[in-house]
């Protein structure tokens, strides 16, 4: 009998590998750009730990699989994948988190800026090097990420976007043009009106759906309804 | 728009609390199962009603317009007789909760007289010009019957009454289907969309607006014309045969026209908004734009109003005081300013060599969005908000982490909030399932039409609840609201006053809370 060894069969992305391997690198590319942990591994495959950490060795092997560290731990992403933002520690996260706090003062820096210049009209140039000019070195945003700032600023319905037109408040700049401006009466569009249906209990209600007349959940035993006639 | 489960509960309510319980058994079959014949409501009604109360309770419902009969023409050569059907008018049903609007409409426009007039047709659903001037016998602040008589000729002129529909129209047999297409370039715009059963039996019982609003009084006359529709046509005057002193048999009947109504309140709404969004001269712009286009609305609900000049607008305008104070260039600023669009309000106005259109559509549109995202922000919070509005100006399937990224929320977080909106129908979600990828992507959208059913059914279940909880008050202090007012004293008086606050805030709330069903039920 032959004792020489066969030479390792060629490893394709899928064949060759075992059914944990699979599991994993699927699990893995599942994930995109955030990866996964171990944990994370082993919790959503149900493969154990030991198991995990000897496929993640050979799919890393086999350049199947790359390996990304931040202060959350290592990450193990997919080789056709970029690490995401929050595990490069992106613009906008600190320690694989958002960082909600400076993203809250930022948007409050930027409605100052809307706030003084409201008599003017005032474009994303303006307020970006308004940014340039803070004196926190992470307050000094690019154009991308003040327009990100903004665009999230819109969505909060605190500021509207307008497409600059032929009219006077304009007449300084190319016509299409966005600019910004504070949303309230005074800046011509308005508040949007508190809605009749949120301004009662039923509105605001997670379990409307279980509320019936006659039901445990009931209108004449709703604690909401008792709080909101003052009961 | 179909009813929706809790419409039906709101709508079955409103009619035990008028008319019953036995009343709303029958209403609620006709609801919950379309048209049928006495015979069939009789027998599929919960707790069997006999087939005599079924009629004498369509007759009621009928005179009270919650019900239009109807019948469908035998097919060609069968012997079989029609047999009439009933359908229950779920729109005139919750129009029984906002009668004090309606009201108030006739009042600012015609007059405390009028509006006396319209209540009696409203609170007896039908009335003859002698059943009306009788009315006026009874009551303690009598009008005269020359006065009532000019109310009603108002009302009529204004379309604020009509005569009643045709009691039973007969519906052609065959099955129209939806239009067909025409081929052609032009096909498009000559596609008719598919009328329900509804709309048929609705528009073959409305006579022609001749008939349906009829100039009958004649100066010194103190005749109508009689119910007869050989009598009436267009643009004639026959000496009428039968005085109205004599019996209901030949008298024209009457009765409330809500669909001007409706165009009104939706008119005025329109108002409100350009007034909130805009200001107030853009408001009174607007007023004298709807005022201009008002006659010639096919349908309350018309996306776009006829095109008008700037010179019909202002002619308008410079009849009230408020329009006296605006000079045309201030007229023309406001038109530009109603025209303009941006990403945070759409043109209210569509201005087209020189002419302008009002959009109907798009100030409603506005309105709808308040409201839609007020109740996301208080029941889901303000990251939800975000992602609700991003992914309504998207208006097409984004992938959780893009929602993340767009929204500035934690990436781990927004599966769960945007799973939360979608067990509730606020987000239509969608997996795509990848070969190779473990676990499928999540796709969300905003579905504005289902948002919009969801909601309504929601603000139907919250007015139920609404008046419900009032009746439980008042129930609950039945004994205390028995003694006078002027009797009370320390806490009894204290626990009035409390009653009467919990009232009125609970009535304001419900009659809030129909302008915002309004808004996406009948506007």
């Amino acid at each position: 009998m032959s004792t020489r060894r066969r030479p390792a069969a060629p490893r394709s992305s899928s064949s060759g590998m075992t059914e944990n391997e699979k599991k994993i690198l699927g699990f893995v590319r599942s994930k995109q750009g955030m990866g996964a942990t171990k944990y994370e591994i082993t919790g959503g495959t149900s493969i154990q730990q030991a198991l995990v950490t000897k496929a993640t060795t050979s799919l890393k092997k086999s350049k199947l699989i790359k390996e990304v560290s931040n202060k959350g731990g290592k990450h193990f992403l997919a080789v056709e994948f970029e690490p995401c933002k929050e595990l490069q520690g992106g613009d906008w996260y600190v320690d694989g988190a958002l960082d909600v706090s400076m993203i809250e003062d930022l948007k409050e820096i930027c409605v100052n800026i809307l706030e003084r210049l409201k008599q003017k009209v005032v474009t994303l140039e303006v307020i970006c090097s308004c940014f340039q000019k803070a004196s926190r070195d992470e307050y000094k945003l690019s154009r991308d990420q003040t327009k990100v700032i903004l665009d999230n600023l819109v969505l909060d319905n605190v500021i509207m976007e307008v497409k600059s037109n032929r009219s006077s408040e304009h007449s300084a700049l190319r016509i299409g043009e966005v600019c910004y401006k504070l949303i309230g009466k005074k800046s011509g569009g308005g508040e949007a009106r508190d809605g009749a249906f949120a301004s009662i209990p039923c509105g605001a209600c997670p379990h409307i759906g279980l509320c019936t007349p006659d039901g445990a959940i009931s209108p004449t035993t709703c604690v909401y309804y008792q709080k909101w006639l003052g009961i | 728009m179909t009813t929706t489960e809790f419409g039906i509960v709101y709508a079955v309510h409103i009619i035990t609390s008028h008319f019953g319980s036995v009343a709303s058994k029958v209403c609620e079959c006709l609801l919950r199962r379309g048209p049928l014949s006495s015979r069939e409501i009789s027998r599929l009604a919960e707790s069997d009603i006999n087939h005599t109360k079924v009629k004498d309770i369509l007759y009621l419902l009928i005179q009270h317009n919650c019900v239009q009969a109807f019948s469908i023409e035998p097919p060609d050569g069968s012997e079989s007789k029609a047999t009439v059907q009933y359908i229950a008018l779920f729109s005139n049903i919750l129009h029984r909760a906002r009668y004090n609007k309606f009201s108030k409409v006739v009042n600012e426009e015609l007059g405390s007289q009028c509006s006396g007039v319209l209540d009696g047709l409203l609170s007896n659903g039908r009335l003859t010009l002698e059943q009306l001037i009788d009315r006026d016998r009874d009551s303690k602040k009598q009008m005269g019957s020359e006065a009532i008589r000019d109310s009603l000729q108002k009302l009529v002129a204004a379309r604020f009454v009509e005569r009643v529909p045709s009691p039973e129209p007969v519906l052609g047999n065959k099955d129209e289907g939806p239009a067909q297409k025409k081929r052609g370039a032009k096909a498009s715009k000559i596609f008719k969309e598919p009328e329900s059963l509804d709309e048929r039996i609705l528009e073959a019982a409305t006579p022609v607006d001749a008939i349906r609003f009829p100039f009958i009084f004649e100066q010194g006359s103190s005749s109508t014309v009689a119910d007869d529709d050989s009598n009436i046509s267009e643009g004639k005057r026959k000496q009428p045969e039968v005085d109205y002193t004599s019996g209901p048999s030949n008298e024209v009947i009457w009765r409330p026209n809500f669909e001007e109504l409706i165009r009104r309140l939706r008119h005025k709404a329109c108002v409100e908004m350009v007034k909130e969004r805009r200001d107030e001269g853009c408001a009174n712009v607007m007023k004298a734009m709807l005022e201009v286009g008002r006659s010639q609305e096919k349908k309350a609900k018309t996306d776009k109003s006829v095109q008008m000049s700037m010179g019909s607008i202002y002619e308008e305008l410079i009849k009230t005081d408020a329009g006296r104070e605006m000079t045309q260039e201030r007229v023309e600023a406001c038109l530009e300013q109603l025209s303009a669009t941006s990403s945070y309000l759409p043109a209210f106005v569509i201005e087209s060599d020189g002419s302008y259109i009002v959009d109907f559509k798009s100030i409603i549109s506005v309105a709808q969005k308040d409201e839609m995202e007020s109740v996301v922000m208080r029941r889901y919070g303000k990251e939800a908000f975000r992602m609700f509005r991003y992914l309504s100006q998207e208006d097409r399937f984004v992938e959780t982490d893009k929602i993340a990224d767009a929204a500035l929320t934690e990436k781990k977080d927004t599966p769960q909030i945007l799973l939360k909106m979608w067990k509730d129908g606020y987000l239509h979600m969608q997996k795509l399932a990848v070969t190779g990828v473990y676990m499928p992507f999540l796709l969300w959208k905003v579905n504005k039409l289902v948002v919009s059913r969801q909601m309504l059914d929601e603000m139907y279940h919250a007015s139920l609840n609404l008046s419900l909880r009032l009746t439980h008050e008042t129930d609950s202090e039945k004994e205390l609201l028995l003694l006078p007012m002027e009797k009370l004293e320390g806490a009894l008086k204290e626990r009035r006053n409390k009653y009467r606050a919990k009232s009125v805030l609970l009535t304001s709330a419900r009659f809030k809370l129909d302008d915002a069903i309004m808004l996406f039920h009948d506007f």
